[in-house]
């Protein structure tokens, strides 16, 4: 009796150890031969997906410069989001680090925590409009690494057999949603659960509100989110959910399961971003994708064809010690061979100038970044998280069956409320 | 007998860690709860009660988190209780099976959060999820839900998950409580004619009452705290139908970092927590009684 007790209490043990872990941070040290000599800096970052590729970046950059080391501290983004900026206070962690655009960046930028990078020699290495969105008041304080283009992937091959073309207004739009539907396919697959309505929202907007200083206004209270460009987007929502373009029970759906979606072949695109075109095709390698914005006006309406997020944006914490060597980390990472090599391992373009990219989605896709008309994503020119948060849960309310004008109104009043 | 003072310093580290790690925080974020500070920058203003001021008038989001709560607080309270006291009834007796139950029952506690977040998101996922295909294969397809993306049932849905991770721990609490009553006191109520229900009633429930007691306001605080589970599964959606007080905390705090404002809600959250917990030990305190 004892040692049956004993055997399944050590089975419940063992057991209880391998299911209670808990994903944290991962912490890297290349194990520089050299290190006693080296200076250490603190690289953070919350993208576990490339730790492999940099780990090899780093060896190479050890190599090169046998007096730095680098330890790459990698954080779950939501714990990144949340602690990120306490770590760079006081200069210990991080002396290279990265910020995401909007929220983050006007928070650590208020804080003092960037360090100026204006008139450093690899800055020249970056396309100059993608990093705008790292300046402040005349000042170079991040620098945007990679691309992502936030707008629906689209299974081109399944376009091409249908004999469908890509939309280049919202009539043609639903024209088009409607044949997939006659096809027994569902038009988009919205993971409505998760990053979905922050994703989508960019596109469905963008030629609502062509004003990129719109949520500017909003936020200092010369726009209202009951004015037709939002109140429009609400009801294009509408339409999406109410003809079925858009999946049944969308809200309730992850974004692993919209993938599912889209690999399977039971819709058509995917409502997220670029980002998610590698991990489309290890699930479905036969897929032949590319990226599509819907047009929500007329084509002669039209200003923009897409939407854009430069972020990852490296910066250097001005409370390091070691602000030289982080500097050379962040030179480094810009050479065209070494941002090519992270560009083709990951799956991202990039904001480095003269980057080749091998892999056959990122080469047929990079069309997006030099001939087509795309805008900043509008979200992250939403710098109050709070308002930010009321935009979106308008979105969820159409989608959960508001009125698009009574969810516009209830959006509003929480944007007065938290208006500073 | 004299007592040496030496023997305050037993008491020492006890106290030096509760004032570390609970008197300094609090008062802490007392005093912040009276500034605008953002947590990062080294500078603040007082702004006396504008922070409170917000909350109670101004801050329709953290009123409908209340809410959000309290229904969430009541159903985890009155089932978790229900279902752990029944189990607790059925695995009462110390044979083989019902220790092998208590340890089933008792093992999603262990699991961690995040692990449970993640099994029960997949079991609620509408097209691929568990839960609506069994209801379909057993002919109750009509009941299938969008059980998490509807925002009339997605808090019944996270309370559901809460009730299945914890009320495990709370069955081993009233079994130690059930273990606890004397023998005795059964043989009389059975020489006395009394039926299941009526020994239930005046000789179980009443001796349990310390059990239940902390059983109900341990259960209070946890659901009032539920921040992992929400925060994973749901992240507050749909339309803030599942954001509570902590998870609202955490945006204040860390995506809009009002460190100033998300202190006075944690204080007046603590008030809340405070109140409700004392009238249940008072209500629950007059239902004891010693034979």
């Amino acid at each position: 009796m004892m040692k049956t007790h004993s055997i399944l209490s050590t089975g419940v043990l063992a057991l209880s150890l391998l299911l209670a872990g808990c994903a944290g941070e991962s912490t890297s040290d290349s194990g520089n031969e050299n290190a006693e000599d080296s200076t250490q800096i603190s690289f953070i970052h919350w993208r576990g997906e490339d730790k492999a590729v940099l780990d090899d970046i780093i060896a190479q950059f050890e190599d090169e410069n046998p007096n730095i080391s680098v330890e790459m501290t990698i954080y779950p983004s939501e714990q990144y989001q949340a602690t990120g900026q306490r770590l760079l206070q006081d200069g210990s962690t991080g002396d290279v680090f990265t910020s995401f655009p909007g929220a983050q960046f006007e928070a650590i930028a208020s804080a003092g925590l960037f360090e100026d990078l204006s008139g450093e020699d690899f800055v020249s290495h970056f396309d100059e409009e993608l990093i705008s969105v790292g300046q402040k008041d005349d000042a170079q304080l991040a620098l945007p690494y990679q691309l992502v283009f936030n707008m629906p992937v689209y299974n081109k091959g399944m376009f091409e057999e249908l004999g469908l073309e890509v939309p280049k207004s919202w009539t043609e739009f639903q024209e088009m949603a409607d044949t997939l539907l006659e096809n027994g396919i569902t038009p988009i697959a919205f993971p409505g659960a998760d990053i979905g309505p922050n994703q989508f929202m960019n596109s469905m907007m963008m030629n609502n509100a062509p004003d990129e200083d719109i949520f500017e206004k909003l936020q200092n209270g010369e726009e209202s989110l009951t004015n037709e460009w939002w109140v429009k987007t609400l009801e294009d929502f509408q339409l999406l959910e109410q003809n079925g373009y858009i999946q049944d029970d969308a809200l309730g759906t992850s974004q692993d399961s919209a993938m599912a979606m889209v690999a399977n072949e039971e819709a058509a695109m995917l409502a997220t971003g670029s980002y998610h075109m590698s991990a489309l095709l290890d699930l479905n390698p036969d897929l032949q994708l590319d990226l599509m914005a819907p047009i929500t006006v007329e084509e002669s309406e039209a200003v923009y064809e897409g939407i854009n997020t430069a972020t990852f944006m490296l910066a250097v914490n001005s409370q390091s010690e070691k602000k030289e060597q982080a500097k050379e980390f962040i030179a480094f990472l810009s050479q065209p061979e070494i941002a090519s090599q992270y560009a083709n391992e990951t799956g991202q373009h990039l904001t480095v100038n003269d980057v080749e990219y091998e892999s056959e989605v990122l080469q047929n896709t990079a069309y997006w970044i030099d001939e087509k008309t795309t805008r900043f994503q509008p979200r992250f020119l939403i710098t109050n998280a709070q308002i930010e948060a009321a935009v979106l849960s308008s979105i969820e309310n159409v989608l959960g069956g508001a009125d698009p004008m009574t969810a516009a109104e209830e959006a509003q009043q929480l944007v007065d409320e938290n208006r500073e | 007998m004299k007592i040496s003072k030496s023997i305050y310093l037993f008491f020492l580290p006890g106290v030096l860690l509760y004032a570390i790690f609970f008197v300094y925080p609090t008062i802490s974020a007392l005093f912040y709860s009276f500034t605008d500070w953002d947590g990062l920058s080294q500078s603040f203003q007082f702004v006396g009660i504008d922070n409170y001021e917000r909350a109670f008038t101004g801050d329709t989001i953290f009123r409908k988190t209340i809410g959000n709560n309290l229904k969430f607080m009541l159903v985890v309270v009155v089932f978790q209780t229900l279902v752990a006291l029944a189990f607790a009834l059925v695995v009462l007796k110390n044979t083989r099976t019902t220790i092998f139950l208590r340890a089933l029952y008792f093992f999603p506690t262990i699991l961690s959060s995040v692990s449970v977040a993640f099994i029960w998101s997949f079991i609620y996922d509408p097209s691929l999820g568990i839960l609506n295909q069994v209801l379909e294969l057993v002919g109750l397809g009509f009941l299938a839900q969008n059980w998490l993306g509807n925002a009339d049932i997605a808090i019944y849905s996270l309370a559901v998950t809460q009730i299945w991770f914890h009320a495990g721990q709370m069955l081993i609490i009233f079994v130690a409580g059930l273990q606890a009553i004397p023998d005795e006191l059964y043989e009389v109520a059975k020489i006395e004619g009394a039926n299941k229900w009526q020994t239930f009633r005046t000789v179980t429930w009443p001796l349990l009452a310390p059990s239940a007691t902390i059983v109900i306001a341990y259960t209070t605080i946890q659901s009032f705290k539920a921040f992992d589970l929400v925060f994973a599964m749901t992240g507050g959606g749909p339309n803030n139908s599942t954001e509570i007080v902590a998870t609202y905390i955490f945006d204040i705090a860390f995506r809009n970092y009002q460190f100033g404002y998300a202190s006075a809600i944690s204080v007046i959250f603590m008030i809340i927590i405070a109140i409700i917990t004392f009238l249940q030990f008072k209500a629950l305190r007059s239902d004891r009684i010693s034979y």
